[in-house]
């Protein structure tokens, strides 16, 4: 291994242990953001390998994490089953959900059509959470247990050393996924799809994958939610939803898995400070958007790229 | 009661085809999609409340809103869009959503703890047509919509402008090397979009009172009735929008009445997985 | 000798927060009051029922506060999304370090923060239509306003006094708010002789209600509940009329009376035929709704007012937690606690707010103040009219 590239790895460990010790520092309040933070990493990685490093316009993301959401917390109201035993059910729900909606990117849809086509399938699950009651509680929503880990109750404190395991084993996953035959076929299909084919790379089964990845990571981070916020409602999984997660990953980084990182913390913490401002959150959100997208369009993570090459990420979305 | 459910959904339907008109018309000549679509026509349904309520008789009002609205499309396109056409196509999308947040943004603040109305011109009733109930508000709208598409046919058509559009629609090379100004051409298209979005949403706001959210379900229905009609068709964006409005009718009416609500998404869904070129689009599909 | 100080310290601090009684937020001179609401995202119309009480707060303040203390009001905005919802009530309650919290939560926010409330100790005093929030009583959460439930109950209640009406339609969202108004008229209907001929959802943002009208007109029905926001329910009200329907059609809280009145403006549709349970004691800033205008107008900045300036129903609604949490802290003494000022809410009985139409009455096993209320409707004649039942005006004010 070359001398960057295991300084690189240095670095990456160097930062989930320094974070170890924050929740001491924290108030409950701080505790709750930070937890916030670490769930919408999963979420915007799952997002970025659909987008970012597949190319493919699918919006689905917020389905994936209502699937999981939904599953994770069914399973702990209706089955009684403690939260540490539902991610992975909430995973691969959100992983059942990613090859379904790779279906019509298999037969070709793309760009606006796959767009618009995952964003009216967002919606639908919106619905059918209503309309399926027994399970979901309907509109009234779905009250949960409190999360649990091997029968110890979870405050916000512990939440976040859970939380940061997840999200470090997610990360450190996709990476090695990103970094494997599996991610450079995903960069032929971005870079050019009709070539890739040509070249005899099966795409579609690689769609496939990655789709799938993407749901499972989304689910995952589904979950959570269920932990974090404790009740469940269809209305958390809606457009505004997605809004949010593409700021996240444009102002990280499309592509990046430092950008996902990046692009969580910041517009997790972002609406904090607004909350003293009632009314002016969105047209802040909006016109930050506007700025990035113009000014620093491959995100913060081009910025740390640019400062020193150790933060370079080949993935990082190229003109 | 079929006859009064078709009635109808068309003078919905015919809302629904002048938006999906507009995005398809700034679709076509960007290949972008505005996102920020359905939030460009709530700004021009407050404008035109601006302007009626500063004392502006309704037409002056409507003509003024639809030119404020023109600008905005324009000075997005040149200043916002133009400077990242070359980025990826996300960027894009993501752009015309921030514009469009932005402007929702600006409405909550000003608005957002009140509902406002805009006031009709005209009054307010319904007359029968033989079996069939007809509102004043559905003929008013399936006029002027009516109307809109009239002159943007001879625009097309008749006119010097229109053979420039069609030329450019036809091959953007080609129309810059006679010499047409292309990227003030896309910069007017958008303000096209802009001022006819801001006519479908203060003929929406003649029916509905005004919130700063009006735009996310026109935005859906707009893109329901581009999906049926298949993108990138102007005649098809109109015949998707009345098929849209029957059929969230006749369905909410004989099946479920949720299907008024969610007979969009399940068109978008079922039009792109059976026929993804829709009633007149062209090839959609990626075959690789 | 270092540890023997730990020990008492930490013994000393201990027994303070054991035996004190929960003081925080309050000092000297200030009560801190957390007013959590939904000042941004989809229901940020409701926000005027935050603002009401934000308006009496400041009047009791600029007359030198309630035993000495003036109140410090801390806005945070929930934006009817939990996640933000959890942010504010915990930025509220571990930052600001609030007394109590009030406002007026989104029923999912309401749900999503009830456990923290209840394992902080921290008192919520608001309004909701979600009657979850209160039932079953949990200590130091106090609905005043009319819930859902008792909303509910008022609009069955009104529609079966017509003599003869027992077939009732219902329209209504699919969301939450909705069924917190339609599930317990429903109830009521089926619990007094009525049947429910018709569901029918209309969609928040519809532009059109043909199709639900005429199922309802199919279904022989005699009234509508219309659980609708104010928008959707004046697209209804259009609709019954341009198809002729001439039934009585109840709507719930989520709309100003006297705006839906006037948008929809034909008056054949709504003069006889909308009605409204009526949470006040009198007319909009009329007699003694008129100290609550006055204050509304003085209190509040331009922002926070609508823009032509006249304080609507939302105002009134969410005035009356204020007047209640303020009293509270007249009982409760010079030297109020977290606990004292529960017991002392707990003791109200009766307790005559000047804008409601029922008198609050709490004790330690009930938290929801105000049950029955009047009916509000528009005459033949054009005038509105609050009525008693069906046919019967409140005689005098």
């Amino acid at each position: 291994m070359s001398g960057a590239a295991r300084a690189g790895r240095r670095l990456f460990w160097l930062v989930p242990l320094a974070l170890l010790p924050v929740p001491l520092a924290l108030n409950p309040y701080q505790q709750f953001v930070a937890d916030l933070v670490l769930m919408y990493v999963p979420v915007a990685i799952g997002f970025n390998v659909v987008i970012g490093n597949l190319g493919l316009f699918a919006f689905s993301n917020v389905a994936y994490f209502g699937i999981g959401a939904y599953a994770s917390g069914i399973l702990m109201a209706k089955a009684g089953l403690p939260w540490w035993i539902t991610v992975l059910p909430a995973g691969l729900a959100g992983c059942g959900a990613g090859v379904l909606t790779a279906v019509p990117a298999l037969r070709g849809v793309r760009l606006f059509y796959l767009a618009i086509m995952t964003l009216a399938f967002g919606e639908l699950m919106r619905w059918s959470y209503i309309r399926a009651e027994a399970l979901t509680g309907g509109s009234m929503g779905l009250a949960l247990p409190r999360a649990l880990l091997f029968g110890w109750p979870l405050d916000d404190a512990r939440k976040f050393y859970v939380f940061l395991a997840l999200a470090v084993i997610l990360v450190i996953a996709t990476e090695r996924l990103l970094c494997s035959r599996f991610g450079r076929a995903f960069m032929a299909i971005r870079g050019n799809e009709v070539a890739a084919a040509a070249m005899g790379i099966p795409t579609g089964r690689f769609i496939v994958i990655g789709f799938a990845w993407s749901g499972f990571v989304v689910g995952v981070a589904g979950a959570m939610y269920a932990a974090l916020i404790g009740h469940l409602s269809p209305d958390s999984f809606n457009l505004s939803e997605l809004v949010l997660e593409f700021a996240i990953i444009m102002v990280g980084g499309v592509g990046s898995q430092l950008g996902s990182v990046l692009g969580a913390a910041v517009l997790t913490a972002l609406p904090q400070l607004f909350m003293s401002w009632p009314g002016s959150e969105e047209l802040a959100f909006g016109l930050l958007l506007i700025l990035v997208i113009l000014f620093l369009p491959r995100g913060l993570a081009s910025l740390l790229a640019r400062w020193h090459p150790i933060f370079r990420d080949r993935y990082l979305l190229e003109e | 009661m079929l006859l009064q459910l078709v009635v109808s959904g068309i003078a919905n339907g015919m809302l629904y085809a002048l938006i999906a008109l507009s995005m398809t018309l700034v679709y076509r000549a960007t290949t972008v999609l505005n996102f920020g679509h359905g939030d460009m026509a709530t700004a021009g349904a407050y404008a035109g409340f601006v302007l009626v309520g500063a004392g502006l008789p309704f037409i002056a009002a409507f003509a003024l809103a639809l030119g404020l609205l023109f600008a905005a499309g324009f000075l997005v396109q040149r200043f916002l869009l133009r400077p990242i056409m070359r980025a990826p196509h996300f960027a894009l999308a993501t752009m015309a959503l921030a514009v469009g947040y932005a402007l929702r943004g600006a409405a909550r603040l000003r608005w957002g703890s009140e509902i406002v109305n805009l006031p009709r011109p005209y009054p307010q009733g319904a007359f029968m047509l033989g079996p069939v109930v007809v509102t004043n508000d559905a003929l008013v709208i399936t006029a002027a919509v009516l109307v809109l598409f009239v002159l943007m046919l001879l625009l097309f058509r008749a006119t010097r402008l229109g053979r420039i559009i069609r030329a450019v629609f036809q091959t953007e090379r080609g129309a810059a090397l006679v010499g047409i100004n292309v990227p003030l051409f896309h910069g007017l298209m958008w303000g096209a979009g802009g001022a006819l979005a801001a006519a479908g949403g203060v003929l929406l706001a003649m029916i509905v009172p005004l919130t700063p959210d009006m735009g996310e379900w026109v935005l859906v229905r707009g893109f329901a009735a581009m999906t049926l009609g298949g993108f990138g068709s102007l005649p098809g964006a109109i015949a998707g929008g009345v098929l849209l409005g029957v059929s969230e009718e006749v369905l909410g009416f004989y099946v479920s009445t949720v299907f008024t609500d969610i007979t969009a998404y399940l068109v978008t869904i079922l039009v792109l997985l059976i026929r993804p070129r829709g009633l007149f689009g062209r090839q959609a599909l990626a075959r690789v | 000798m270092r540890w023997v100080y730990a020990f008492l310290f930490s013994l000393v601090w201990i027994s303070a927060a054991w035996a004190g009684g929960n003081t925080q937020g309050i000092t000297a001179t200030t009560i801190k009051i957390g007013m959590l609401g939904p000042y941004s995202g989809v229901d940020s119309t409701a926000d005027p029922l935050d603002y009401g009480p934000v308006a009496y707060l400041r009047a009791i303040n600029a007359q030198g506060g309630v035993n000495g203390r003036k109140f410090d009001i801390i806005l945070a905005d929930s934006a009817c999304n939990e996640t933000q919802g959890i942010a504010a009530a915990k930025k509220l309650i571990y930052e600001d370090k609030v007394f109590m919290i009030m406002g007026q939560p989104c029923s999912g926010v309401a749900m999503a923060i009830k456990p923290m409330l209840l394992q902080t100790g921290v008192p919520w005093m608001g309004s909701s239509a979600n009657p979850h929030i209160a039932i079953p009583t949990s200590p130091g959460i106090f609905a005043v306003d009319y819930n859902g439930v008792a909303s509910g109950h008022a609009m069955a209640a009104f529609a079966l006094s017509k003599p003869g009406l027992t077939k009732i339609a219902l329209v209504m969202h699919s969301n939450d708010w909705a069924r917190g108004y339609c599930d317990p008229a429903e109830a009521y209907i089926k619990s007094h002789g009525g049947t429910v001929v018709a569901t029918t959802i209309l969609d928040m943002d519809a532009t059109d209600a043909t199709a639900q009208v005429l199922r309802i007109k199919a279904s022989g029905a005699q009234a509508v509940m219309g659980c609708l926001y104010q928008q959707a329910l004046i697209v209804f009200l259009r609709g019954m009329h341009e198809y002729g329907m001439r039934i009585p059609v109840i709507g719930a809280l989520g709309a100003d009376f006297d705006q839906v009145v006037h948008d929809v403006g034909t008056p054949g549709a709504v003069r006889g035929v909308y009605f409204q349970p009526y949470q006040f004691q009198a007319p909009l800033g009329q007699g003694p709704l008129k100290q609550f205008h006055d204050i509304f107008v003085k209190y509040l900045t331009k922002s926070e007012l609508p823009a032509n300036g006249v304080p609507t129903n939302f105002y009134y609604f969410g005035v009356p937690v204020a007047i209640v949490a303020v009293e509270g802290f007249r009982l409760a003494g010079p030297d109020p606690t977290r606990e004292s000022w529960i017991a002392a809410v707990e003791s109200l009985k009766h307790f005559q707010t000047g804008v409601l139409a029922d008198t609050v009455t709490f004790s330690a096993t009930n938290h929801v103040g105000t049950e029955t209320m009047p009916a509000v409707g528009i005459d033949a004649d054009g005038k509105e009219t609050i009525y008693k039942s069906w046919g019967k005006p409140l005689v005098g004010e």
